[in-house]
């Protein structure tokens, strides 16, 4: 019970210097709280069984990803906290306390913080919960009555994973101090004196990391067919990017800031002498911390790419799905008025448009981005048809040797000239002389990509491929949908049996795609979430250091080194504590992005550009408070006389 | 006729508030000439860190003047205060203050690196210094490999890198053991008798005040006598023990 006393006074007289380390672990349960507050609260109910499963299940990876989040944050910020406390608790050796007591009175303590930061985070997540999700679902363009509600699952949830996590890190700095020598518990924060790292291990480390990082980059961006492959690459990338990035950070950057430090021509030239050395010592000590906070940014640029990219998708599908009610695809030539007079039987035909097509065998076609699968269309037939549905056409027939390519919408397409684009189809090289996303083809354009050609050149072309025709109608009674798909269906078996024949249906009743809305708007989420938690990791991290560079900062004031001076070696350190996480993580987002838009099949440019803008923008934020309290903490503001 | 370095005029130093006040320097009179060796030795709580807090300029007096390259440092702005600093005076520290993160060659060129001096002349105003405290193969060393011998002498080094017109010491042997105390202050001795350097060094050693030119007795924030050395160091110091020693355990003057 006298332990107990004695770690609750230490906690209530050090709470200002916990009060970081509180806040930073309650706005990581905040944010795991919300997210499982989602699934257990009313508001999903509205999107329907199919919707809410998908949303909780990605909801549920979501969770799983800040679990790991966690599992680091709490983690590394235990380990601060150990080797702050150390020190201080170590004096209690003297006062005859034991390793196992001390180690007691050091798990108190940190449960205590724990604790606070637990009620804290809770306490806050219910009370943020309903704007969480108003704000999720005004984002995602979704109409919910949002009430205050309060459900006692996601608290036990929330707890439950946050307490056991902890749990481990209090358990592991307890046996840390049960086995420390008193030594070592004296000397607490002076562990590290060790400026420089062995070149040669460097050497190693640096070349290692470049092959690694090289080696994900690849992965990532190598177009390897089908979606599985691509999967497993994008895996493969991640493990190799994340790697790379710590060797990187353990090995090149050190590896070349030593070198850096042994040119003396160059050291000697304005602050570097300072700050070179300065960012020598910390890099040692902190280059899992930027290497963390490099991987999290570029998680958070990919999450909103991700974001983007379902988004992209979403309204794609949209556009191109409602066209078209029912879309017959046969390779048999007349069917279309037997079709027409199934859907006629039951409802009015809207409007309706029959189009041969030809399907091209994959080898035939070489184009210099893959779209998957090819088919060709005639001009004039393709102009017959937006006649009849009623769509825009507004391009010249291409001449012999050109080709037109009718996409799916892509989001924000930087590619404006189109013209030098060219393709191969059955060897011929064809120039593209334009790009046009009108949904003439509906929901096969989206799947599908499709060429106009002359009808001269259609003609020839037959042979590279199979002749199918498209019968496409759109119905104005959507209520008789099942029954139409039902006889279409029948149809299909009793009557085509010797012919090929698919029918593409779009249900209008199921909005079986809400989930992506949702999706889109948990990434914006999670890249705000990202980039808080590394900007907040890189902040706490040298604000710490602030601490330990105290005396330092004083002899050099003492040995007469200007405010300016000083004031200027810091800002130009810091820039390097957040510049060199920003540029890995510029060039690696590239690779990341890319991959994302080769796995989606969108054009995601514009927003890896505006990310890592919105990255930049924060990380300046951030880079300017630290410059801030870091001059404050070790004393070069104006006013002190030293 | 000798330049005048630094003139004390009626320096007076209180703490505390009005009713509890403590006299830390009850006026002081002081001259240091170029060239000059000065030890200021007595016992604690005599004024000896408050001197030299003030003549440092890491602390403003209550009274009095401190006249420093023509002009009073008392009243100078805090940004002439660091040129001042930077420019005009040395320290030497008990405990070294060596930066833990740079090497011994970085730690000597820094003054002169940040003062915009270019690297050549840096690097080898660095090897000058080290070679004459006896250092060359400990330069690419980092503190922590060096022993504090080493380390004092360094921060000398560094001291005069950038030609002070005066270096501040306080008590620079106090953590040293005596072999490397005597190297220490043979160097020191020998930088002021080839003219390169006057010093102003605190201490509470009569061995290390030995090695002064002229010693200053403080006692209850006062100036009690001064002892100038004749030609004999031995002899010097056993003035300075029978002074300490006729003055009994709390340094008064006869």
């Amino acid at each position: 019970m006298r332990m107990m006393s004695l770690a609750l006074m230490n906690f209530k007289n050090s709470f200002r210097n916990y009060l970081s380390l509180v806040i930073s672990l309650s706005f990581t349960i905040l944010i795991f709280f919300n997210f499982q507050n989602i699934i257990y609260s009313d508001g999903l109910a509205v999107l329907g069984a199919k919707n809410k499963e998908y949303t909780e299940t990605v909801v549920q990876v979501i969770s799983f990803v800040l679990v790991c989040f966690m599992f680091f944050f709490i983690w590394y910020s235990t380990n601060v906290f150990l080797t702050k406390r150390k020190k201080e608790i170590g004096i209690y050796v003297f006062m005859g306390l034991s390793n196992q007591k001390i180690g007691r009175l050091y798990a108190i303590e940190t449960a205590l913080t724990g604790v606070s930061a637990l009620i804290f985070g809770i306490f806050s997540g219910v009370l943020t919960a309903g704007l969480f999700q108003m704000i999720l679902f005004a984002l995602s363009d979704i109409a919910v009555e949002i009430s205050f509600q309060f459900r006692i699952k996601p608290v036990f949830i929330t707890s439950g994973v946050y307490l056991a996590v902890y749990f481990i890190f209090v358990l592991k700095g307890y046996i840390n101090i049960v086995r420390s020598s008193v030594l070592s518990m004296l000397l607490g924060t002076k562990q590290n004196e060790y400026v420089k790292q062995n070149v040669a291990i460097l050497f190693v480390k640096a070349m290692a990391g470049t092959v690694v990082l090289g080696t994900g980059f690849y992965l990532a961006v190598r177009e390897s067919g089908n979606g599985v492959n691509i999967m497993g690459n994008l895996f493969l990338a991640v493990v190799f990017v994340v790697i790379g990035v710590y060797l990187l950070f353990g090995g090149l950057i050190p590896f070349v800031f030593q070198g850096l430090a042994k040119n003396k021509a160059f050291l000697y030239g304005k602050e570097r002498c300072l700050w070179v050395n300065s960012v020598v010592f910390r890099m040692k000590k902190n280059y899992r911390t930027y290497a963390m906070a490099c991987i999290l940014i570029l998680c958070s640029v990919s999450a909103l790419a991700t974001g983007f990219a379902m988004k992209n998708r979403y309204e794609n599908v949209k556009i191109f799905e409602s066209v078209y009610t029912f879309q017959v695809l046969s390779s048999w030539p007349d069917l279309g008025e037997e079709v027409r007079g199934i859907i006629g039987e039951n409802t009015e035909i809207t409007y309706s448009a029959e189009i041969p097509i030809i399907a091209l065998k994959e080898d035939t076609v070489a184009a210099n981005e893959n779209f998957g699968t090819y088919a060709l269309v005639a001009y004039s037939d393709l102009k017959k048809l937006a006649e009849n549905v009623g769509l825009a056409f507004d391009f010249q027939e291409p001449e012999q040797g050109q080709v037109v390519r009718a996409s799916h919408l892509s989001l924000l397409s930087l590619i404006t000239d189109s013209s030098h684009i060219s393709v191969t189809i059955g060897g011929k090289v064809y120039q593209q002389t334009e790009e046009i996303t009108v949904p003439y083809m509906g929901y096969l354009q989206d799947k599908v990509s499709f060429y106009v050609v002359n009808d001269e050149e259609f003609k020839d072309l037959v042979p590279l491929g199979q002749k199918l025709y498209t019968y496409n109608y759109r119905m104005e009674d959507l209520n008789v949908f099942e029954t139409v798909r039902e006889e279409l269906r029948r149809f299909r078996e009793d009557v085509i049996s010797d012919y090929y024949m698919g029918i593409v249906s779009m249900d209008p009743s199921k909005d079986t795609l809400e989930w992506i809305k949702i999706s889109y708007s948990l990434c914006i989420f999670m890249f705000m979430v990202f980039i808080l938690a590394s900007g907040s990791i890189m902040f706490m991290k040298l604000y710490n250091d602030s601490f330990e560079e105290k005396e330092r900062f004083l002899v050099l004031r003492k040995i007469g080194m200007s405010h300016k001076v000083l004031q200027k070696s810091i800002a130009a350190e810091l820039g390097a504590a957040y510049g060199l996480p920003f540029a890995v993580m510029a060039v690696s987002s590239y690779f990341s992005v890319h991959a994302l838009e080769l796995m989606m099949k969108a054009d995601l440019r514009i927003i890896n550009v505006v990310s890592v803008l919105t990255v930049s923008g924060i990380f300046l934020l951030c880079y300017i408070l630290s410059v801030l309290t870091y001059q404050r903490n070790v004393g070069v503001s104006e006013n002190s006389l030293l | 006729m000798k330049n005048k370095v630094v003139e004390v005029k009626n320096l007076v130093k209180n703490y505390g508030a009005k009713d509890v006040q403590t006299k830390a320097l009850k006026g002081i009179d002081l001259v240091i000439y170029q060239n000059d060796f000065i030890a200021v030795m007595g016992p604690s709580g005599s004024g000896k860190t408050t001197l030299l807090n003030i003549l440092s300029t890491i602390d403003k007096p209550s009274l009095g003047a401190v006249i420093l390259d023509e002009r009073d440092i008392t009243r100078i702005s805090n940004k002439e205060l660091s040129k001042l600093r930077r420019d005009k005076i040395g320290f030497i520290f008990q405990d070294y203050n060596l930066l833990d993160t740079m090497t011994l060659e970085d730690n000597i060129a820094l003054p002169l690196s940040l003062n915009g001096v270019s690297a050549k002349e840096c690097m080898e105003r660095t090897k000058e210094l080290g070679s004459l405290f006896g250092l060359t193969d400990h330069l690419k060393k980092y503190p922590y490999q060096l022993s504090g011998g080493q380390k004092q002498r360094g921060a000398a080094c560094r001291a005069l890198i950038t030609n002070p017109e005066i270096i501040f010491a306080d008590e620079p042997t106090g953590a040293l053991d005596s072999k490397s105390g005597r190297e220490l202050l043979d160097c020191l001795k020998r930088i002021n008798e080839e003219g390169r350097a006057t010093i102003l060094m605190v201490t509470h050693d009569s061995f290390s005040a030995s090695y002064a030119k002229d010693v200053y007795i403080l006692s209850d924030g006062m100036i009690k006598c001064r002892i100038s050395r004749g030609a004999e160091r031995k002899e010097f110091y056993d003035r300075i023990i029978d002074v300490q020693t006729s003055m009994g355990g709390d340094f008064l003057c006869e």
